[in-house]
């Protein structure tokens, strides 16, 4: 029997679309259908079992609902911590970039809390943030002793607890990132910088920058795709969103809304305003990149 | 050149310290009682004996493996045949699935989670190890199925007709010369997968009803929501829990670190 190549093509096309259906089926089973749902209870009044049409008016009512503004002012706040988590990770990529005797050892061991869970990281700060934890240690060790801090009882001092957490755990991951970049830098450019007389600062501003951003778009998307997504397990084991709202941000707002009041109408609407945060940023990041080239 | 060396090293050596803290913490208190731990000297096995007699740690590390397992093998099983089909047997309507899957990698997980926990509670999937073996496959498989598109992409076309001439179907391709290929590809989605399911939180505690399927971060997650008081035991238990993922991820770093890069594109 003779194979044609119109039946080949036609064979490559159906196993084609065979080998794409139980991916297709995985994903919109448990997140492209649960995505539009989660856009239809949005809009109305729902424990559950029963959903009841409530419209638009969900919407405007959370609006003027001052715990929605306050968990999205500690969103806000949190987002202040993302420069240090950058900056100081690049300064780090950039000691190990020296290459000194043992800096992959060096490398492995900030790459480390990669690997360990946010409920365990969580655990670890909450005994170093508390009162007799290592930072009031460590203060009294530098005479700083009068400054008893008690951070995670007070509001503001718990989600400075998170943040400070947040930054510790990304510094991993964005060392690792921005080591990468390196490891892709010309060096002659440097060279032929510095026989014309260009200053260290001027060199770093000029052609270090300009090479690695790439790289630091990259952990910059990562840094606040976790700022928003990924701290659940941390507030969870750390303060439990406290005290007050103190640490609530939205993804554990939902969280709260529809497992422990079973407000699942809210949480929804409130997964559905996540996502429209995270795909606004998205298509920004898109935008600014097509830009650029 | 020198000093400048030295001083490097020496600041290296204080951010290890930093990084390394959270090991050091619970290495230190896990070999204490909670008397040890309140402020008496010395260290003792005590705690590490509480953990294991107390609590359901055993049964909980193998949870977390079966889940780990279970959701690892449905993730390569789905993205090799989509990442296959994307690259090598495209078609007019590629793009199209390419979008649906890989682009839902934009979806945060906290966005689904009510619907889809309704509809796994409906399906019948909380009782045992299932809502959660699939919804971490499925949060896995779009950047799986990204993966293993790239990957493959790199394998010549001629690869694939030479193999049609002597006789080979699509399907015996896959099978006999793409998978086995794509071994280094699919190193990096176990080691990247495993660390994510084993640490997760979110998803077991929702999912996994029945303590008795608990896994471990969920079962330590539980008790330190509890508020336990005895600290030196849930830091042996959170030693315990982070142990199999650090080795993973010692053994296997520079795949963890392919994998993380893999998104930076070329």
């Amino acid at each position: 029997m003779k194979v044609t190549r119109r039946d080949l093509g036609r064979q490559r096309r159906r196993v084609g679309v065979i080998f794409i259906l139980p991916a297709l089926a995985l994903v919109s089973a448990f997140l492209g259908i649960p995505i539009i749902q989660a856009g239809y209870y949005s809009l109305t009044q729902w424990d559950g079992l029963t959903a009841v049409w409530t419209g638009i008016s969900t919407y405007t009512h959370e609006l003027h609902n001052p715990i929605f503004w306050r968990v999205l002012e500690n969103n806000g706040l949190l987002l202040i911590g993302i420069p240090v988590a950058m900056i100081l990770p690049m300064g780090i990529a950039f000691l190990l970039n020296e290459k000194v005797p043992g800096w992959k050892v060096f490398r492995t061991i900030y790459f480390l809390p990669t690997a360990i869970s946010w409920v365990v990281i969580g655990m670890v700060a909450l005994r170093f943030f508390a009162q007799e934890g290592l930072l009031n240690g460590l203060l009294r060790g530098f005479g700083l002793g009068f400054i008893h801090t008690d951070l995670l009882s007070s509001e503001k001092g718990a989600l400075f607890a998170v943040s400070l957490t947040f930054i510790w755990s990304m510094v991993g991951t964005n060392t690792i990132i921005f080591l990468t970049g390196m490891a892709t830098l010309d060096n002659s450019l440097n060279e032929a910088a510095r026989m014309d007389g260009a200053s260290n600062f001027r060199i770093f501003r000029s052609i270090t920058l300009p090479q690695l951003q790439r790289f630091i778009q990259f952990s910059f998307i990562i840094t606040i795709i976790s700022a928003f997504t990924a701290l659940f397990s941390l507030i969870f084991v750390m303060t439990g969103g406290g005290p007050g709202f103190g640490t609530t941000t939205l993804e554990f707002f939902i969280y709260q809304s529809a497992f422990a009041r079973g407000d699942f109408g809210t949480g929804a609407m409130l997964g559905v305003i996540l996502f429209l945060i995270m795909a606004v940023l998205g298509i920004g990041q898109l935008a600014i990149m097509r830009n650029k080239d | 050149m020198k000093r400048r060396q030295i001083w490097i090293f020496a600041l290296m050596v204080i951010l290890a310290v930093v990084m390394l803290y959270p090991f050091l913490f619970m290495i230190n208190t896990s070999f204490k009682s909670n008397v040890q731990f309140l402020g008496a000297s010395g260290h003792s096995m005590l705690s590490w004996h509480k953990l294991f007699n107390a609590l359901p740690v055993g049964r909980e590390l193998i949870n977390s493996t079966v889940v780990c397992a279970g959701s690892i093998f449905i993730i390569l099983i789905v993205s090799t045949m989509a990442g296959y089909s994307l690259s090598k047997l495209r078609s007019r309507a590629s793009w199209i699935f390419f979008i649906g899957i890989v682009g839902a990698m934009l979806i945060p997980l906290q966005s689904i989670i009510i619907p889809a926990y309704i509809n796994a509670s409906h399906w019948n999937l909380l009782s045992g190890y299932w809502g959660a073996i699939f919804l971490y496959a499925a949060l896995g498989t779009p950047f799986a199925s990204f993966l293993m598109t790239s990957y493959f992409r790199g394998l010549p076309d001629e690869l694939i007709e030479a193999a049609i001439c002597d006789g080979l179907s699509y399907r015996r391709i896959f099978s006999k010369i793409a998978l086995p290929l794509a071994v280094p590809a699919i190193v990096t989605v176990i080691v990247l997968q495993f660390i994510q399911i084993w640490d997760d939180l979110l998803v077991g505690l929702l999912f996994i009803q029945d303590p008795n399927y608990r896994t471990i971060t969920v079962g330590l997650g539980a008790l330190s929501a509890g508020r336990t008081t005895d600290i030196p035991v849930l830091m042996a238990g959170s030693l315990l829990s982070a142990i199999p993922a650090v080795a993973v991820y010692l053994i296997f770093q520079r795949q963890l670190v392919n994998g993380l890069t893999a998104g930076i594109g070329k």
